[in-house]
C-alpha cells in the first residue's frame, strides 16, 4: 500500500536519471521468526527489477523498528554497493528548511475580500522565522499575521513520511529476479498463555495453551509464514540474567527429562503456526498450540514462615496446584514460558477465575507446583513460645504453629519453617519433619474439617 | 453504544482502510451479548481500605453469550464492545464447533490520527477545505504526504503545502468507505466452517479497571455490650463499557496476579498542526496556533466522565444512599458460596454494571453480637514511656454463638456509638478502622484509638547489672553476656465512672525473661500479658521484673 506512495514519488522524480529508485515489488512472501524477548527475524522474498548497472532500490513496508545494521539482501547476480537508512522525516519545518535557496509560490489572501494575490518568493532563511525575497524586497513570512499560503513545487527527495531503507546495487543484466531481504527487528514478541480449568470433584485439569503474539513494530506483516522460538538467544549487549526475578517459591519441583516431538533449533523448541497469518500493527494475536483434558492435578496448601518469628495475626496458607508435564498422566508437552490462569466452576456451573501464575520454559516430564493465591479458610499462626539463651551463640527456640481450617473438608498443609541458619537442629517435635534443605524444615499437617491442628517444635541453634 | 451503526459513529468521515487480517476471510459481527456475567475481583495489592474511583486497580472476569450465524467458509468473527480494559491474552471463546484458528485484538481505534495515517499510507484522496476570513470556502482534492512528528504535509494540484501554516482555516474530509477500524474495542476470532451453523458463543476475558470493597458499619448498643454489624459491597466499573442486565458476582480473598503488561488500546496520538518557525519583527504576541483537541488519553488509568463522585468516606455513608452516582440495589443480601479457596458473592438479581459507576449491594446484617470492650497497650520491657491513651478493642469471635459465623472479607469498618439519652440521643462516629479477611471461627477484633479517659504509663524503676562487672573502662571490654535485672512499673488510670478491663502486652527481646511480677502474667502469642480490671475513677499500679542480656 505504501509502495504506491513511493511509486508516485519515483515517477515525480523520473526526470533526475541517477536518483530514480526502484520500488520493491508487491507480491511478497514473508517469513517471520519471533523470539520470546522482543526480537524477530523477518525474511522478505520478492522479485526485483534489475536495470543492469547501478540502481537504488527502496524498501517500503519494512519494520519501523528495523535494526538497519542487520539488513542483508541477496539475489543472483546482484552486488550490493551500499545500504542506507534515511530517517529525515517530512514535516512542515523540514520542508521549509530544505526550500532555502529555492523559489516557492506565496498566495496572499485579503481578509476583507478573500481575494488572492500570487507571487514567487525565494526562501532566504528559516532561523526563528521565515525570511523571503520577493522581487527586490525582503519580507518576513506572515509578519503582519495575515493569512499567507506557501506552496512548494515538490517534496525534497530524501524527506519521507517514514524512515526508509534503501540499497544501492549493481546488477549484471536487466530483468526481474527473486531477491530475499532479511533483517532483525524489535517490536515483535510472543509468550504463552494457558487456561487451566480445575474440576474439584475429579481433581483434574483441562489445559489449553495459546501463543500470544504482539506487534508494536509500527508495521503490518501481511500473510506471513510465522515461526515462534521458545527460548531466548542472548544478543550482544545483553547479560545472561536468567535467574533474575524468579519467584521465591520454587515452582519447578522436578525438571523433566522427556523429549517432545516438536521441531528444535539448537536448544530451543520451534512453534510454527499452521497457517500463514497477517500480523497487524498494534495487534495481539493468539493461536492455539495445546489442548489437553483430564490431567490429574493435586490441590494442596503451603505455608512458609520465613524466620523463627511470631505472626500476631493468622496468615493464610497458599493454595497450590501440582501437576506434571509428562506424557503419562500429564500435559505431555514442553511448555513455553508464560502465564497460566486457573479457573473453577461455581455452583451454577460457570467458570470463574481463581488466580494465575507465571511459568518458566518447562521441559516435558516436569512436575510443576503453582500457587494461585491465599486460601481464605486455611490459616497458620506461628508463635515463638519461648526463646531461651543457652549461651551468647546458642539459642533454644520453641515454636508453636496453630493451623485452622474453616472449610467443611479436611486439608493437608505443607508447613515450612525457613531461616534455620547456622547449625539448627530439631530437639523435639510433635510430628515428624523432613528437611528439604539445611535452612528449612517441613511438616505435612492434616487439619480436620472446621478444625484446628497444632505443631510444637523446639529448635536448638548454634551460630 | 453496542448497537450503534458504524455510519453514525463517524458521520461521513470514514477512512479507506483495507484491513484484511486473513485474506479471503469474511467479516462477520456477532450479535450484541444476550447474556452477560461480570465477576469483580478486588485489587490484590490494595490494603483493607477503600478504592480510588479514578484509579481502579482491580479487575473482572466478563463472560458474554452472543449469537452468530455462520455460512460455509472462513470468517473473521468480530465481538464489538468488549471492555476497554480487556487483557486480550486472557480471552476464551467457546461454542464454535470447529474451534478457533486465531484470536485477534486490534488496539488501534478509529481516531483522527488513525484517519490521517490511513489516508497517507494508502495514498487515499482527501478533500482539503479552506475557509478565508470573509467566509468563502474552497475545496480541493489532494493527498496526504506525511504526518510525521506532529505536522501534516499535503499535496494538491496547486503544489505541496503544510496544514494550517497559512493562517487560514483548513481541514480534511476523508473518503467515505469501508473501514477496518472500530470505534470500540473489538476482539475477533478466525474460524472456518463447512456448513451453515447457528452458534451460541461464550466469550470470556479478564478486564482491568474494576474494583470492589467491603464496608462495615458497626453500631454499639448504649450499654456497650452488643453491636449490630451491617456490611456493604461497593463495586465499581471504570471502563467505558457498561454491562446491562448482567449476572454480577464478586470474589473475596487474595489471589495471585502476575503484573503482566497489557497491550494498551491505541486511542491515536493527537494531530498537531506543527509549522515552520514563525518569527516576527514585532514583539506583539503571535496568534495562537490552532491545535486539535487531544483524544481521550489512555495511560493505564481510567478517565472518568465529569460529575462522577468518589464514594463518600464512611462517616457520610449514611447519607450516601441518596446520591445518584452510587446505585444501591435494595437490601437484598448477596449470596455467598465457596469458590475453591476463595469466597464468591452473588448479587441476588440481575443488575446493570454501568460504565463509570459505583454500585452497592448488601453483604450482611448481623444483630446483637456480644462484644467485650478491652483497653489495650503494647509495652516494650525495660523502657520508660509517658502517659498515653490506651487503645480500644471490641473483641468477639466470628461464630454462630456470637450471631456471626460468616466469612468477613477485608474492608473498612466505621463504628458508631450512642451519645446522650432520651430525646437528645444521637448516633455518632466513634472511630474507623480496617478488618482483614476473617474466616469463620476466627477471633475478631475491631481496634479503635482510645480517648483520653484511660491512660497508661510504664516507668523503668531500676536496672542493675548482676554478673561480675568488666574490668574498668580501659582494655578490651567484652560486653556480650552482661546480665541485667530490671524493674518496670506500670500505671493505668481510669477516668470513667465505670470499671474497665485493660490488657498490657509486654514484649521482651529474645532470650530475656520475665521472672517476677506483682500480679499473675498470662502468656499469649508468645509474650506475657497482664489482664487488669481498673475500678471506676481509680488507678491501678503493678511492677514486673525481667532478666535481660546485652
Amino acid at each position: 500500500m505504501r509502495i504506491r506512495t513511493l511509486l508516485a514519488a519515483s515517477c515525480a522524480l523520473a526526470a533526475i536519471p541517477t536518483a530514480a529508485p526502484t520500488a520493491w515489488a508487491q507480491d511478497k512472501a514473508l517469513a517471520i521468526t519471533i523470539y520470546a524477548d522482543d526480537l524477530a527475524l523477518v525474511q522478505d522474498k520478492r522479485p526485483i527489477d534489475v536495470s543492469g548497472g547501478r540502481q537504488r532500490i527502496e524498501f517500503a513496508g519494512v519494520s519501523a523498528q528495523i535494526r538497519p545494521e542487520t539488513v542483508s539482501l541477496s539475489s543472483n547476480g546482484v552486488t550490493i554497493v551500499e545500504q542506507n537508512f534515511d530517517f529525515d522525516l517530512l514535516t512542515p519545518a523540514k520542508l521549509m528548511e530544505k526550500a532555502v535557496g529555492s523559489v516557492v509560490t506565496i498566495v496572499r489572501v485579503n481578509p476583507g475580500t478573500g481575494q488572492e494575490t500570487r507571487e514567487q518568493a525565494e526562501v532566504l532563511a528559516t532561523n526563528n522565522g521565515v525570511v523571503l525575497k520577493i522581487g527586490d524586497r525582503i519580507e518576513v513570512l506572515r509578519d503582519d499575521g495575515l493569512p499567507v499560503r506557501v506552496i512548494f513545487d515538490k517534496v525534497p527527495e530524501n524527506l519521507r513520511s517514514k524512515p526508509t531503507l534503501s540499497v544501492t546495487v549493481d546488477g549484471d543484466r536487466r530483468g526481474s529476479r527473486p531477491a530475499t531481504l532479511s533483517y532483525l527487528t524489535s517490536g515483535l514478541g510472543w509468550r504463552a498463555d494457558y487456561v487451566a480449568l480445575y474440576d474439584d470433584a475429579s481433581s483434574k485439569i483441562d489445559v489449553q495453551g495459546w501463543v500470544t503474539l504482539t506487534n508494536s513494530s509500527g508495521t503490518t506483516y501481511d500473510n506471513a509464514e510465522t515461526t515462534l522460538v521458545a527460548g531466548s538467544p542472548l544478543r550482544a549487549g545483553q547479560y545472561g540474567g536468567q535467574q533474575y526475578g524468579r519467584p521465591q517459591r520454587p515452582q519447578l519441583v522436578q525438571a523433566g527429562t522427556e523429549t517432545g516431538d516438536r521441531e528444535r533449533l539448537g536448544d530451543f523448541y520451534l512453534y510454527p503456526l499452521a497457517e500463514r497469518t497477517t500480523i497487524a500493527n498494534m495487534q495481539t494475536k493468539q493461536v492455539s498450540f495445546l489442548d489437553v483434558h483430564g490431567v490429574p492435578a493435586k490441590h494442596g496448601y503451603e505455608f512458609r514462615n520465613y524466620w523463627m518469628g511470631t505472626q500476631e495475626e493468622p496468615q493464610s496458607a497458599k493454595t497450590v496446584y501440582k501437576f506434571t508435564t509428562g506424557s503419562a498422566e500429564g500435559l505431555g508437552d514442553q511448555l513455553p514460558a508464560g502465564i497460566l490462569r486457573f479457573y473453577m466452576r461455581d455452583k451454577q456451573g460457570d467458570p470463574q477465575f481463581i488466580g494465575e501464575s507465571t511459568i518458566d520454559h518447562t521441559p516435558m516430564g516436569s512436575t510443576l507446583s503453582l500457587s494461585t493465591g491465599d486460601a481464605f479458610d486455611v490459616k497458620v499462626k506461628p508463635v515463638v513460645e519461648k526463646r531461651e539463651r543457652l549461651s551468647s551463640r546458642r539459642w533454644r527456640t520453641t515454636m508453636k504453629y496453630t493451623l485452622t481450617n474453616a472449610s467443611p473438608r479436611a486439608v493437608t498443609v505443607a508447613l515450612q519453617q525457613d531461616g534455620l541458619w547456622g547449625d539448627t537442629r530439631i530437639q523435639s517435635e510433635t510430628m515428624r519433619s523432613t528437611r528439604p534443605n539445611a535452612d528449612m524444615a517441613e511438616w505435612q499437617v492434616n487439619v480436620p474439617a472446621n478444625g484446628t491442628a497444632e505443631v510444637t517444635v523446639v529448635f536448638d541453634s548454634s551460630y | 453504544m453496542r448497537s450503534a451503526h458504524p455510519r453514525r459513529l463517524v458521520l461521513a468521515v470514514l477512512a479507506v482502510l483495507a484491513s484484511q487480517a486473513v485474506a479471503h476471510a469474511q467479516d462477520l459481527t456477532a450479535s450484541a451479548p444476550v447474556d452477560v456475567s461480570v465477576t469483580v475481583y478486588r485489587d490484590p495489592f490494595r490494603d483493607e481500605g477503600g478504592f480510588d474511583l479514578d484509579n481502579l486497580n482491580g479487575f473482572a472476569l466478563v463472560t458474554e453469550t452472543r449469537r452468530v450465524v455462520l455460512t460455509p467458509g472462513q470468517h473473521r468473527l468480530r465481538f464489538e464492545g468488549v471492555a476497554d480494559g480487556i487483557e486480550p491474552a486472557s480471552a476464551i471463546v467457546t461454542g464454535l464447533p470447529t474451534g478457533v484458528i486465531e484470536k485477534n485484538r486490534d488496539a488501534a481505534l478509529l481516531s483522527p490520527s488513525a484517519l490521517v495515517d490511513a489516508a497517507q499510507a494508502q495514498q487515499g484522496r482527501v478533500l482539503v477545505s479552506r475557509t478565508t476570513p470573509d467566509g468563502t470556502t474552497t475545496r480541493r482534492e489532494g493527498t496526504i504526504r506525511s504526518s510525521a512528528d506532529g505536522g501534516v504535509v499535503f499535496e494538491t494540484p496547486d503544489g505541496v503545502e503544510a496544514l494550517r501554516c497559512s493562517g487560514l482555516a483548513e481541514s480534511f474530509a476523508f473518503e467515505s468507505s469501508r473501514t477496518g477500524l472500530s470505534a470500540q474495542p473489538t476482539l475477533s476470532v478466525v474460524t472456518r466452517v463447512n456448513r451453515r451453523i447457528e452458534a451460541t458463543i461464550q466469550l470470556s476475558y479478564l478486564a482491568r479497571g474494576f474494583d470492589w470493597a467491603a464496608d462495615y458499619v458497626v453500631s454499639l448498643s448504649p450499654d456497650g455490650k452488643k453491636l449490630d454489624v451491617g456490611g456493604w459491597i461497593t463495586l465499581a466499573n471504570g471502563n467505558g463499557m457498561g454491562f446491562p442486565n448482567a449476572r454480577v458476582q464478586i470474589v473475596a480473598g487474595k489471589l495471585n496476579r502476575e503484573n503482566g503488561e497489557i497491550e494498551p488500546i491505541d486511542f491515536g496520538r493527537p494531530i498537531l498542526a506543527r509549522c515552520w518557525p514563525r518569527g516576527s519583527t514585532s514583539d506583539t504576541p503571535e496568534p495562537v496556533y490552532i491545535e486539535r483537541a487531544f483524544p481521550l488519553g489512555f495511560d493505564g488509568g481510567y478517565y472518568l466522565a465529569d460529575g462522577v463522585v468518589m464514594p463518600a468516606p464512611m462517616a457520610a455513608r449514611a447519607a450516601m444512599e441518596s446520591r445518584d452516582e452510587v446505585v444501591v440495589t435494595g437490601s437484598k443480601m448477596a449470596e455467598q458460596e465457596d469458590l475453591g479457596d476463595l469466597k464468591l458473592y452473588r448479587v441476588p438479581d440481575r443488575s446493570t454494571v454501568a460504565s463509570r459507576q459505583a454500585k452497592q449491594v448488601r453483604l450482611l446484617d448481623s444483630f446483637a453480637v456480644p462484644v467485650t470492650r478491652i483497653y489495650s497497650v503494647n509495652n516494650y520491657a525495660n523502657n520508660t514511656t509517658d502517659f498515653q491513651p490506651m487503645g480500644v478493642i471490641l473483641r468477639t469471635q466470628n461464630d454462630r454463638a456470637n450471631n456471626l459465623g460468616i466469612p468477613l472479607p477485608s474492608g473498612r469498618v466505621a463504628v458508631f456509638e450512642t451519645a446522650g439519652n432520651g430525646a437528645t440521643t444521637r448516633r455518632l462516629l466513634a472511630g474507623e478502622t480496617n478488618l482483614r479477611d476473617l474466616a469463620v471461627n476466627e477471633k475478631t477484633e475491631i481496634e479503635l484509638t482510645g480517648g483520653p479517659a484511660v491512660q497508661a504509663r510504664q516507668t523503668l524503676e531500676s536496672r542493675e547489672r548482676t554478673d561480675p562487672p568488666p574490668p574498668g573502662l580501659k582494655g578490651q571490654t567484652i560486653r556480650t553476656g552482661a546480665r541485667f535485672n530490671s524493674v518496670n512499673r506500670v500505671e493505668i488510670t481510669n477516668a470513667h465512672p465505670f470499671p474497665i478491663q485493660a490488657e498490657v502486652n509486654v514484649y521482651l527481646n529474645g532470650g530475656d525473661e520475665l521472672v517476677r511480677a506483682d500480679r499473675e502474667a498470662e502468656q499469649e502469642d508468645g509474650h506475657p500479658i497482664f489482664r487488669v480490671t481498673v475500678p471506676a475513677n481509680e488507678s491501678v499500679e503493678f511492677r514486673y521484673q525481667t532478666v535481660s542480656y546485652n
